[in-house]
């Protein structure tokens, strides 16, 4: 009987031999990737060497940075800062529907549920760059277009994230609520909202942090914004005025950032 | 006021769980059904309250048959009847004045209500609820922060707020101490009596039925096996209640 349970030996050498040469096999196919990639990217490293020098001069010609146009540098800073602010709240006001419609939990029906997941998923398949083209296309340059840009790519992120908060949700005091005889309106906004409120706060807070990168890349699209400015006067090779940006992007990028942690651990 | 009138239910997959199931509970009175895991207590419940939708059978609330009945008409018709449940089923972010009153939103529409306001005539309504079970100085503390039996009682006055003339009540006291599952049930009994209501409650603990019951009723396999005073349970019977179907 033991005989017949455990595998023979020569069973365990080929099992031994199979399994070495599927690991051999991933590991080639892993290196091959890799290269491939190296090949399609044109990746030379020796121009790093040889533009290293040229990267030292720029840097060198960016310095000090010229702290003498701080006065001037704070409207385009407003703007990246209110594209993401704009974005975000935008994002939000559309995304909360399409989340209710898109949670399989409180979706009224299936139909609504699949047009809902298919905005979603299309907002968020759209990189945020393409829709600033398009809406800089539709109304103009300016920091309108990146503030829309962003509302519809946030709907993405944040439609999908409300949805999986609110089906990952205990619906014992929903239903709870339901057999008080409460309406469909009052349980979400007397059961639902309040339960979820605080990781969809925490998420909205994430993607504010996200928007105000996001807006200052924008602006090289002709979005508005620090971006704008920054790609201006690299046109100009005003490097000493790029170095400036620069610090205050760190600056603006950092504070975003602990804000939104702050925020979300006192949430938590 | 509740009566259950050849209640059955075959579940989709073809399980019996209810097989003509006859029951009624006058105003004032407390009634426990005891009875094995599967034997169909949660199930009937769920059937007199209309979560679940029985194959067979009538129940009456006053005069109103809930069987048939949807949506507006069956919220309607629901509203004088309130459930507790194994859990509290509180909004734990929500303060415990805020989830007893929400036991009054059947009664208002509007949109302070459906935007998430409490409509400002219930709110001492509620505290009342909550002075019932002994909780008002607990008014304005977030409901997550209770104890199992403080939670408990929570739900209880929300059920209260609703107004109801029948409670029911699905293993209540399941996840409390000794202590607090006596509390809960001196409270159901107290309720009963001070406000007529009927209340049906399924248990598991013999002694509680026992103590705090009127009546108590046996359920296995979906079948009614007794329905007796509280101080004559038929021991052997209750014994039986709990062997496996296969026994």
């Amino acid at each position: 009987m033991t005989a017949a349970a455990a595998p023979s030996l020569a069973q365990r050498g080929w099992g031994g031999a199979l399994a070495l040469a599927l690991r051999l096999t991933l590991l080639i196919a892993l290196v091959l990737i890799v290269v491939q990639a190296a090949l399609v990217v044109q990746a030379r490293p020796q121009d790093l060497i040889t533009g290293a020098k040229g990267m030292a001069d720029i840097i060198r010609r960016a310095m000090p940075p010229d702290f003498s146009e701080l006065n001037k540098i704070w409207w385009p800073t407003l703007e990246t800062v209110d594209i993401a602010i704009f974005g975000t709240v935008g994002g939000v006001v559309m995304a909360l529907p399409l989340a209710v419609l898109a949670a399989e939990n409180v979706t009224p029906s299936r139909s609504l549920y699949y047009a809902a997941r298919g905005i979603i998923g299309f907002a968020r398949a759209v990189p945020d760059l393409v829709w600033a083209l398009l809406f800089v296309t539709a109304v103009g340059l300016g920091p309108f277009p990146g503030a829309l840009a962003l509302s519809v790519h946030s709907i993405g992120m944040l439609g999908r994230l409300f949805a999986e908060t609110i089906e990952h949700m205990d619906m014992a005091p929903i239903d709870a609520l339901s057999l008080t005889g409460a309406r469909r309106m009052q349980v979400f906004s007397h059961g639902i909202v309040p339960s979820v409120l605080p990781t969809l706060a925490g998420v909205t807070l994430y993607r504010f942090d996200e928007n105000i990168r996001s807006s200052l890349v924008l602006g090289f699209v002709g979005a508005g914004g620090i971006g704008f400015e920054l790609l201006s006067a690299m046109s100009l090779f005003q490097y000493r005025l790029v170095s400036l940006y620069l610090i205050v992007t760190f600056v603006l990028v950092i504070a975003a950032e602990r804000l939104s942690a702050l925020v979300r651990a006192r949430l938590a | 006021m509740l009566r259950v009138c050849d209640l059955t239910m075959r579940y989709p997959n073809g399980k019996l769980a209810l097989a003509g199931f006859n029951l009624a509970v006058a105003p004032g009175e407390l009634v426990v059904v005891l009875g094995g895991n599967g034997s169909g207590k949660t199930t009937l419940l769920r059937c007199v309250a209309r979560m679940l939708e029985p194959t067979a059978g009538a129940v009456w609330l006053g005069d109103v048959d809930l069987v048939g009945l949807a949506g507006e008409r069956l919220r309607q018709a629901r509203l004088p009847l309130a459930m507790i449940w194994q859990q509290a089923n509180l909004v734990r972010r929500r303060s415990v004045l805020a989830n007893a009153a929400s036991g009054t939103l059947g009664r208002h529409g509007g949109w302070r209500t459906a935007l998430g306001g409490l409509p400002p005539e219930e709110v001492p309504g509620a505290y009342r609820c909550l002075e019932q079970v002994g909780l008002a100085d607990l008014a304005a503390q977030r409901a997550g922060t209770l104890s199992g039996g403080q939670a408990q009682r929570v739900a209880i006055a929300r059920a209260l707020a609703q107004r109801p003339r029948v409670l029911l009540a699905d293993e209540p006291v399941a996840s409390l101490d000794p202590e607090a599952a006596h509390d809960i049930m001196r409270l159901l009994q107290r309720l009963a009596r001070e406000q007529e209501l009927a209340v049906l409650c399924v248990l598991h603990q013999l002694d509680l039925a026992d103590e705090y019951a009127d009546r108590v009723v046996g359920i296995r396999a979906g079948r009614m096996v007794f329905d007796v005073p509280s101080g004559e349970l038929p021991r052997e019977a209750v014994r039986r209640l709990y062997l496996s179907e296969a026994a």
